[in-house]
């Protein structure tokens, strides 16, 4: 893949509250989207996009991949230049593991009580932030088939 | 002698007070070194933020959106930011009577944080709806957030048709310039200069879009504003702090010299007394 990109790269720019946070190469980008996962290749069309809880893909020499837990925000694309803004994005490393698996199985419990509907949503935004947390420390790089 | 006793005892109390200065320079140099780490922190994410906002000024699609369209204003938010504490010279002075002057001839409604501003505002009858005090500085991440939410609810409600922030902008150590910036409508108001990129496409779409990132545009708007103001409150209350040292050793110096000449003339006059004594039994 990097061959056909004649060694063009995407550059990615995280940006949190604690000022800019991670930036990286890569090959490709694959963040999750409100309603979908979007790629990003080098010479993509220039777009914004409103970003879900979610993991972020850094995929570089089409083999390996890095995963960065990113939780809403918005991603802007533009002249092979990826900025994102969220207020929370972790790496492997930053993400504390037993308090993520408590925090899951804390909401699952909650979720299965009968609650008011804002209750609920807040479970939910619980469970999946936590679900999404594991898997980026569990598997924090694997290679693609 | 009373007199030299008094000035003695003026210069003790010079020199405490002196010292207790010297205290609050330390504590406002520390707060102010990690203050500006926050605002490090705070200001690119913000203005990366403030650049896709005024990319979607130009997009058609949004033009009706609620967030963008200009209504009928009846009522005007303000968010003041002040601080809690005094002795930071005109600081808080300074901000408060830029916002006392914007809003002339606005049904206004005012959101203060820090009694400094909170006093000044209801010493002149204006319609404060909310105070918040007390804040903890590592407090002040969520209680941003909170305050977006309801600024949001407000605005939406229809409760205020417009809304302004006022905070001091953090230049250097010595400049600090008060602002007071409409956040709410986000429409083109004819301020933004710079040229824009006007091919942007929005993902899923440009409503959905500005729908999400509002939440996000107004909590980084008071996080970075707040961040801006207490970074000035710690620096000018530092500069005081050191012009007041300043002054507290002038004062001594003074004290101590005219100490000293009451101090010589008390010896003079003790010997003058002792030779005209000696003269006199000759």
């Amino acid at each position: 893949m990097g061959d056909v990109m004649g060694g063009k790269k995407v550059h990615l720019q995280i940006f949190t509250p604690r000022g800019l946070k991670i930036e990286e190469k890569a090959d490709m980008l694959v963040m999750r989207c409100i309603d979908g996962d979007m790629g990003v290749l080098p010479g993509h069309a220039a777009v914004s996009a409103a970003l879900g809880d979610g993991i972020l893909r850094i995929i570089n020499n089409s083999r390996t991949e890095q995963k960065i837990a990113v939780f809403g925000g918005v991603a802007v694309v533009k002249d092979d230049l990826v900025r994102i803004m969220t207020t929370i994005a972790q790496r492997p490393g930053e993400i504390d593991l037993p308090r993520a698996e408590a925090d899951r199985r804390q909401a699952e419990l909650l979720l299965q009580e009968r609650s008011e509907d804002v209750k609920i949503q807040s479970y939910q935004v619980m469970l999946r932030r936590a679900l999404v947390r594991i898997e980026v420390s569990v598997y924090p790089q694997e290679d693609e088939d | 002698m009373s007199s030299l006793h008094n000035i003695k005892h003026r210069i003790n109390n010079v020199a405490t007070t002196r010292k207790i200065m010297k205290a609050m320079d330390m504590v406002s140099a520390a707060k102010l070194h990690k203050a500006r780490a926050r605002l490090d922190g705070a200001r690119p994410i913000f203005t990366e933020i403030k650049n896709v906002i005024d990319d979607l000024k130009y997009c058609e699609e949004v033009r009706d959106n609620v967030y963008v369209a200009q209504r009928e204003v009846k009522n005007t938010a303000y968010i003041v930011i002040t601080s809690d504490k005094g002795l930071c010279g005109s600081y808080n002075k300074n901000i408060s009577e830029a916002v006392l002057a914007h809003m002339k001839g606005k049904n206004e409604k005012i959101l203060v944080v820090g009694i400094k501003g909170s006093e000044f505002f209801r010493r002149r009858d204006k319609n404060v709806i909310r105070r918040i005090t007390d804040i903890s500085e590592t407090q002040m991440y969520e209680g941003t957030g909170r305050m977006a939410e309801r600024i949001r609810h407000m605005y939406l409600s229809g409760e205020v048709d417009e809304v302004y922030v006022a905070y001091t902008r953090f230049e250097t150590t010595l400049k600090y310039a008060p602002c007071v910036e409409k956040i709410l409508p986000i429409s083109d108001d004819g301020e933004d200069s710079g040229i824009r990129y006007r091919g942007m496409k929005y993902e899923p779409d440009a409503n959905t879009f500005i729908n999400e990132l509002i939440p996000l545009y107004l909590h980084m708007y008071f996080f970075a504003a707040h961040s801006e103001s207490v970074a000035c409150e710690h620096a000018a209350r530092m500069v005081n702090m050191e012009s007041a040292d300043k002054n507290a050793t002038e004062i001594i110096d003074d004290l101590t010299l005219m100490y000293n000449r009451k101090r010589q003339a008390v010896i003079t006059q003790e010997i003058n007394e002792i030779v005209s004594g000696a003269n006199i039994l000759k």
